[in-house]
């Protein structure tokens, strides 16, 4: 069930998937792009966004196949080298994903496979947030996907807050204008001032 | 001016959520103000009636008597030049340095320091500079000690790789604290859903599942093993 304002949760909820229609479907044509009628015929392969396919899921409309970023060569990537894999590009919701496809595909290994990566991520975010120079990183940053990016900001936006709060001196602000040095030297006449 | 100008300019863009940002800085003000009420020895330099506060009385003040009184009326009193502060005996450079090389040797475990000995730190270097000894060694050696005790938070966060339900963090400082609990709890909060047994077990067969409802995750210490 989506959390109702959770807006990474409705996104979320907007990733494609490709499903099969176990059953003929009359006036919905517009589902499926290379239809030439306005239906959608049995065993048609069509891309639908997850709450779509999750519901005709339940009524026993379409089958759902494994999005490709839960694919073997995926797998591979992972394994050989997990914190280097592009995920954001994959699929930026790649764990909120994982989570909520397990029971509806027949490939129970998803969990497991999804648990594995973030367990081997999670040590090159902990080792990078709290580390890393506030200045630097955009280039991995590209890499996280959502949920990832959400735990390096939390770590680094902490990390700042602290490190100002260490450093500041008084509460109050000095106004700009206090700082400006006077001009004593040569008293000019008010027209020639700027 | 103009570096501190351009400085602000540099980082103002990159803070990443504004709102968030603003809240952690608030809550860091807010740690702030508990570690003042800390108690600590002052030296008057008036003489002065007792102060009956709704937290406590304190005083009367009498010239060259010590007394305790808590961070936020120390810190008050010496702005206004009332009084000199005494800085806390562990605050001493040999006691720091006995601190920080315990840190060190002992990888697993944090040395036992005052909960907000960050804060109080800091307050005493901003309003008191003048009353502490060896300031500017007691500084680095207080920094040395946070970096140490931070770093092995880190590697203890690094050994977190399943469902677990409680840390274990003796003598960890309120400051500590506040500075690894977003990323924390966004971790826990994770490890608890992917290694959720919904999402793990479905793969076994039904006869070995455990039953769930007493299952709530291993406890962990937060060190390395």
């Amino acid at each position: 069930m989506p959390s109702y304002y959770d807006i990474d949760d409705i996104l979320m909820e907007e990733e494609p998937l490709s499903v099969v229609f176990q059953v003929g479907a009359n006036a919905v044509g517009l589902l499926d792009p290379s239809s030439e009628t306005n239906s959608v015929d049995k065993g048609a392969k069509v891309d639908l966004p997850f709450w779509l396919a999750h519901e005709l899921y339940l009524r026993q409309a379409v089958s759902i196949s494994v999005p490709a970023c839960f694919s073997q060569r995926t797998r591979k990537e992972i394994q050989a080298d997990a914190a280097c894999v592009d995920l954001s590009f994959r699929c930026p919701y790649f764990y909120e994903l994982g989570c909520k496809i397990v029971p509806l595909v027949g490939d129970k290994t998803i969990g497991s496979f999804v648990h594995y990566t973030f367990t081997s991520r999670y040590k090159e975010i902990l080792s990078k947030s709290h580390s890393t120079h506030v200045s630097t990183g955009p280039k991995f940053l590209n890499r996280f996907t959502k949920e990832e990016r959400q735990l390096f900001d939390a770590a680094r936006s902490s990390m700042v807050a602290f490190k100002k709060w260490r450093e500041g001196g008084s509460r109050l602000e000095r106004a700009s204008v206090l700082g400006r040095k006077r001009k004593t030297t040569i008293p000019l006449p008010p027209s020639a001032t700027p | 001016m103009m570096s501190t100008s351009s400085k602000e300019m540099k980082t103002r863009p990159q803070q990443p959520h504004g709102r968030r940002a603003g809240r952690r800085r608030w809550r860091l003000r807010l740690v702030e103000f508990l570690a003042e009420d800390e108690m600590i020895e002052i030296v008057p330099n008036i003489r002065m009636e007792a102060l009956n506060m709704i937290c406590g009385d304190y005083g009367p003040f009498f010239p060259q008597i010590a007394t305790r009184v808590p961070l936020w009326l120390a810190v008050a009193l010496r702005k206004r030049g009332k009084c000199t502060i005494r800085s806390p005996e562990w605050m001493s450079v040999e006691r720091l340095t006995q601190v920080l090389e315990s840190e060190r040797e002992s990888p697993r475990e944090f040395q036992p320091l005052p909960f907000h000995y960050i804060e109080i730190s800091r307050l005493l270097f901003d309003h008191a500079h003048d009353d502490i000894q060896n300031i500017y060694m007691v500084r680095s050696l207080i920094e040395d000690i946070r970096d140490v005790r931070f770093h092995k938070v880190e590697t203890g966060l690094e050994t977190i790789a399943g469902r677990t339900h409680a840390v274990k963090l003796k003598n960890l400082s309120a400051m500590e604290v506040n500075i690894v609990r977003p990323f924390m709890v966004r971790a826990l909060q994770a490890f608890y859903k992917h290694d959720s047994p919904q999402v793990i077990q479905q793969s076994e067969p039904m006869g070995t599942r455990r039953p769930q409802a007493v299952d709530r995750g291993p406890r962990r210490d937060l060190r390395p093993r």
